[in-house]
């Protein structure tokens, strides 16, 4: 906010350059802020995970609300994905006629990268928004104030549930995207390219992708969920304004997890190397 | 603002009452009104931009919100893409082929193809359609909408029609845009990371018309879709500032699945038609 109010005072009148570096200013402060509050909102559901002070009952229902009542969803786009891996391959294979490769140029793609990144978009904009949603529309109507009135902590009843559900639930739905994207991708193969599925798999495991291939793009869930759920119980809690507020907040989350996500797919693959 | 609050049984479970089968038969019918409403969404859409009235400004207006207000957003999304494509890209050749000579030629090609537009589009999914569903849907529940209707104004022509416009011309520009970036990027991950030199990289061989041809479909079928999906998502909210989230929330997932579900079938005839 000081780059705001100072900038354009500094000269009289705002010229066009200091209000163009005010907006960067202003953009600048409030990136960090939002990095800034979601760090503290993860020490306190840390703190809280210590000793164990979860609410059991909430965590269930969570788990089911944002895991089984995504699995549509996610099947749909992990088959969809793993055909259009498979169209995309299917250029490359056939200028160099490898067909045996086919298995491993989409298998690649699809456990390394496609998989994790394409479920965590859709469980960002499936759970990640509805949190937001359901958290800022219960800032707006004041029920969290009403559970402090009745000695309940909210974090340890709302967010610490709906934090550990969202990264659980996205590291179960990308194992099972990358197998139906492999699925998906398999009989794709066959359709178009008259690639026998047996081809497809031996290509898998002929020993070019091993464990690490899967073992990378499950990590990789892992991080994308914390910022999921990070952002997503952030920007609910600090919803602000009746019901344009709460579309707002949910606008901010799924910006704010995708640019996430990929700043954070980006550190990771480099930090894990090959 | 009538029915605010935490009633969320009506809106999670409606079908909690008629079984296995019947909850099934539900969505499905679900479905189908779904369909049949966003179609006709479509069509009125296009009905207007062909005989609705012109209000000047409004499309200016709209391509400012969704042109300019993107890219910023869209180039950091897109250039971390770029770099990571390029990477994990280059681990893989040096496994079987340690050749990269035609690392940039493949990659500006699957670029052009299908990532820019593709992943350019989901970004925009998340950016525009959240933002049409949110302001859309608050204009619902505050009874603006009611208040268009009762003048006369459709509120199709007077909101969805300026943004379907400004989509239309404003995602191709974006997803050009982005491209560029994402291709830029790669070629400096793979100048530092596997020292290909850029001259390498910056490889138009492999781009034919094909490739053009199936990337331009594809920004305008991207185009189309994110304004009258989530315009869609916002009119049909209902219930306070609960319903409010739940549209953006439905926008931002149907918009997504939209992009990749038109992927599927533009990249599937686009291989039919141009095998090279």
């Amino acid at each position: 906010m000081a780059a705001q109010t100072t900038a354009p005072s500094s000269e009289p009148g705002p010229s066009a350059i200091s209000t163009f570096l005010a907006g960067i200013g202003r953009s600048f402060l409030e990136i960090a802020e939002t990095a800034g509050g979601m760090t503290i909102l993860l020490v306190r559901v840390l703190v809280r995970l210590v000793p164990p002070r979860v609410d059991g009952r909430e965590l269930l229902k969570n788990l089911y609300k944002m895991g089984v009542k995504s699995l549509p969803i996610v099947a749909v786009t992990a088959l969809f994905t793993g055909a259009i891996m498979v169209i995309q391959a299917a250029t490359i294979v056939k200028r160099y006629g490898a067909e045996g490769l086919l298995g491993w140029g989409a298998g690649f793609g699809t456990l390394r990268e496609i998989a994790p990144l394409l479920t965590a978009l859709m469980i960002s904009g499936r759970v990640g928004a509805n949190n937001t949603a359901e958290l800022g529309t219960m800032v707006v109507t004041e029920q969290l104030d009403a559970l402090r009135v009745l000695a309940i902590d909210p974090i340890s009843f709302l967010i610490a549930p709906r934090f550990i559900s969202i990264v659980a639930t996205l590291f179960m739905m990308t194992l099972f995207a990358d197998a139906l994207a492999l699925f998906g991708a398999a009989y794709t193969g066959e359709a178009l390219l008259d690639v026998s599925p047996v081809t497809f798999y031996n290509g898998l495991t002929s020993g070019l992708l091993g464990f690490g291939d899967v073992a990378n793009g499950l990590f990789k869930s892992i991080v994308f969920g914390l910022v999921i759920g990070l952002a997503s119980c952030h920007f609910g809690l600090a919803t602000t304004g009746g019901a344009p507020g709460v579309g707002r907040a949910v606008n901010s989350t799924v910006m704010a997890s995708a640019a996430g996500i990929f700043v954070l797919d980006y550190l990771t693959s480099f930090a894990l190397g090959g | 603002m009538s029915t605010t609050g935490g009633q969320t049984e009506p809106l999670e479970h409606p079908h909690q009452e008629l079984g296995a089968i019947g909850a099934l038969g539900a969505a499905a019918i679900d479905l189908i009104i779904g369909g049949r409403e966003l179609y006709s969404v479509f069509v009125r859409t296009l009905y207007y931009v062909a005989r609705g009235r012109r209000e000047k400004g409004a499309l200016v207006r709209q391509m400012y919100e969704i042109g300019n207000r993107s890219i910023f957003f869209l180039s950091i999304t897109m250039g971390f893409i770029g770099m990571i494509l390029v990477y994990q890209a280059g681990l893989q050749a040096k496994r079987v082929v340690p050749d990269y000579t035609l690392l940039g030629a493949t990659y500006l090609e699957l670029l052009v193809r299908d990532f820019a537009a593709s992943l350019g589009a989901l970004m925009l999914a998340t950016r525009v359609g959240a933002g049409i569903a949110a302001e859309i849907g608050s204009m619902v529940v505050t009874e603006q909408i009611d208040a268009l209707r009762m003048c006369a104004a459709d509120p199709i022509d007077f909101l969805i029609k300026p943004r379907f416009l400004a989509s239309l011309i404003m995602t191709t520009m974006l997803i050009v845009w982005a491209g560029t970036v994402a291709f830029v990027a790669g070629a400096f991950t793979a100048y530092f990371a596997y020292d290909v030199p850029l001259q390498t990289f910056f490889n138009m061989a492999l781009v034919d018309s094909g490739d053009l041809a199936i990337g331009l479909t594809k920004c305008v079928a991207y185009g189309a879709a994110i304004p009258i999906v989530s315009g869609y998502c916002g009119l049909s909210t209902f219930g306070g500032s609960e319903g409010v989230g739940w549209a953006t929330t439905r926008a931002v997932v149907n918009t997504s699945l939209a992009i990749i579900i038109l992927n599927f079938f533009i990249s599937g005839a686009g291989f039919l038609i141009f095998p090279g």
